[in-house]
């Protein structure tokens, strides 16, 4: 038991993190709804102006980025998911031949950052495979690294799953194929759709490789179109602002619509059912 | 309905021999229990019946097929788990027709046999509902119901009982029994109790560190041990074990260990071989009996006394042997002699 004491402390505590982690996303929101004209930073509040997204959303051209961004980000979320369930359910719940090794391999793509990789990939892209500046030169390799934080989750997830459900299903007379999909999958809702929201917000926040990639305006996807925005627009704050607000919001619709399952998802492994 | 055959089977896990030569004959509609310790292989050889478990050598036969290399799923047999491993997204009826749809059954025939189980294990009321939303006792209803229903040629159940409370587990334990003796089904059962083993099987295997130690009726495993292991194992309180010169007594079998069950150790009266004299190490009074732990020298032997004994620990106690319930074994191989 905790003291009433020690609860209002926790409280306390709570509440300084929050405001911290808040305030400066409040500071945004703010700003951007401040008049353009008359803009002091964190200053004068004489009405709100949500003028300031339509202007940024026709100036930044902001429709075209957004879809760019939509478009690359299902595919690559989609498409890695698929491969993920397998891959992680072979490593999971199958024995076969070299699969340790494997999967250290699969571990690698997880521990090498773009940064390390993103100069041969660029020169690959471009001579061997000719996709540079193509929606291809951005999407393959974030399935790859997707890939192998999506192995290694699934993977985690089928190995907690008790083996004698899956011993069942198969003494029941189930394929390896129908007890996946049918038997495991459904319990596998909170660790699967955990697994979306976080490929969803890396995939979308993904910078240094459209930067690489893409030269083509009209296939930057968002937080590129920021920042092309930007420099096209550093004196004028509020429209940043607006800007960046209209960039984070879908990351911040799909948590909202998914965050009951996305705690779940988080706490599955650590706590038993 | 079929027999089953192991034929010197083996199970390594790396260095470890999990089964050894394992030989055993399962009769058509038999009930056999496999009991044992720990680590004792008979889970592992279930689990290779089942097909779960790959054989390192010898053969299985279910009937007259062998079955080494056939998958689990077309050796015909249906396995109770532990944890029961109902699928938890699927209602009851789904989870009893699960094994049928896989099958190609007929729709029809899946509505009769799910009703028909859930009459005769009445859960009838339960058909809606999801596994989560059962007790433990309704969950383990489930599990054999879905054994149950796919009237296969062999049942194997893996401890079904040890996670029911001790209630509902002697309820159970009668419940399984009637069941197997009214489908006439062949059946396997492996548990570490061996008061499941005694009250349950036909004939039980008793097996230790991989080996099979005996096989029998409960009766024959009770009365004539082949072995200290067995004997030790088998009733509860367990066989006492002792040498004649440490309790002071001349035997007429020397150098061998005396194993004798509390029923066969009283309180000293005309008649018993004695009399022996020890001191008070603890006391079981369970109301109609008291068991009453009693140090001879090196020995504990464990008296029994009818009804509720007043005795405390450190009193001196004077006690016999009946002969007819002295059982003698090797000090060197444990085998009975």
């Amino acid at each position: 038991m905790t003291s009433r004491a020690e609860q209002s402390l926790g409280y306390v505590i709570l509440g300084v993190f929050s405001l911290i982690a808040l305030l400066p996303v409040a500071g945004i929101v703010f700003t951007a709804l401040q008049d353009p004209d008359g803009f002091a930073a964190f200053g004068s509040i004489d009405g709100l102006h949500f003028s300031n997204f339509t202007t940024a959303w026709d100036e930044a051209n902001f429709g075209t980025y957004l879809k760019n961004s939509v478009f690359v980000t299902v595919v690559v979320v989609s498409v890695s998911s698929v491969l993920s369930i397998l891959a992680g359910y072979a490593f999971g719940l199958m024995r076969f031949r070299g699969s340790t090794v494997l999967f250290y391999v699969f571990l690698l793509g997880l521990m090498v950052p773009m940064e390390a990789i993103i100069v041969p990939l660029y020169y690959e892209m471009r001579d061997n495979w000719k996709l540079q500046n193509t929606y291809w030169s951005i999407i393959l390799p974030q399935i790859a690294t997707s890939v192998a934080f999506g192995t290694f989750w699934m993977r985690t997830y089928f190995r907690s799953v008790p083996r004698s459900l899956v011993e069942a299903a198969r003494l029941d007379g189930a394929s390896s194929w129908f007890t996946l999909w049918r038997v495991l999958l459904p319990l596998a809702k909170p660790a699967v759709l955990t697994m979306g929201v976080l490929l969803f917000m890396w995939t979308w926040n993904e910078f240094l490789l459209v930067l690489v990639m893409i030269t083509d305006d009209s296939k930057l996807t968002a937080p590129l179109g920021l920042s092309v925005f930007q420099g096209r627009n550093t004196s004028d704050l509020t429209l940043m602002a607006a800007g960046s607000v209209i960039v984070a919001l879908p990351v911040v619709i799909v948590y909202v619509f998914l965050q009951r399952h996305f705690i779940r998802g988080m706490l599955s492994g650590a706590v038993k059912g | 309905m079929a027999s089953v055959r192991f034929d010197a089977v083996g199970k390594r896990f790396g260095s470890v021999e999990a089964v050894r030569e394992l030989s055993l004959e399962i009769a058509d509609g038999e009930f056999m229990v496999l009991v044992g310790p720990s680590g004792s292989g008979k889970t592992t050889a279930l689990r290779m019946l089942a097909g779960l478990e790959a054989i390192s050598a010898g053969s299985i036969f279910i009937g007259d097929k062998r079955v080494n290399d056939v998958a689990p799923r077309e050796r015909d047999i249906a396995m109770v788990f532990q944890d029961y491993a109902l699928y938890p997204q699927m209602s009851v009826f789904d989870n009893l027709a699960f094994g049928l749809r896989r099958r190609k059954v007929a729709s029809d025939e899946i509505k009769r046999r799910v009703e028909e189980a859930a009459r005769v294990l009445d859960m009838s009321e339960l058909l809606a509902r999801k596994p989560g939303q059962l007790s433990g006792g309704q969950a383990q209803r489930v599990a054999l119901g879905r054994a149950l229903v796919r009237e296969p040629q062999v049942f194997l159940m893996d401890e079904p009982l040890s996670n029911l409370d001790a209630k509902l587990r002697t309820q159970t334990r009668g419940e399984i029994r009637r069941l197997q003796q009214e489908v006439e089904t062949t059946t396997v059962y492996v548990t570490h109790d061996q008061v499941e083993a005694m009250t349950m099987g036909d004939r039980i295997a008793v097996m230790n560190d991989g080996r099979l130690e005996q096989v029998g009726t409960p009766e024959e495993l009770y009365e004539r041990p082949a072995n200290r292991f067995v004997a030790g194992f088998i009733g509860s309180p367990s066989m006492s074990f002792f040498t004649g010169p440490e309790v002071g007594l001349t035997l007429p079998r020397n150098g061998a260990v005396v194993g004798v069950r509390p029923e066969h150790v009283r309180p000293w009266r005309e008649g018993l071989i004695g009399p022996l004299k020890g001191r008070v190490a603890f006391v079981e009074a369970l109301g109609r009996e008291t068991f009453v732990g009693v140090d001879v020298g090196e020995a504990r032997l464990v008296v029994f006394e009818e009804g509720r004994a007043v005795r405390d620990v450190g009193d001196e106690i004077e006690f016999g042997l009946v002969e007819s319930g002295l059982r003698y074994f090797s000090s060197e191989s444990g085998a009975a002699l």
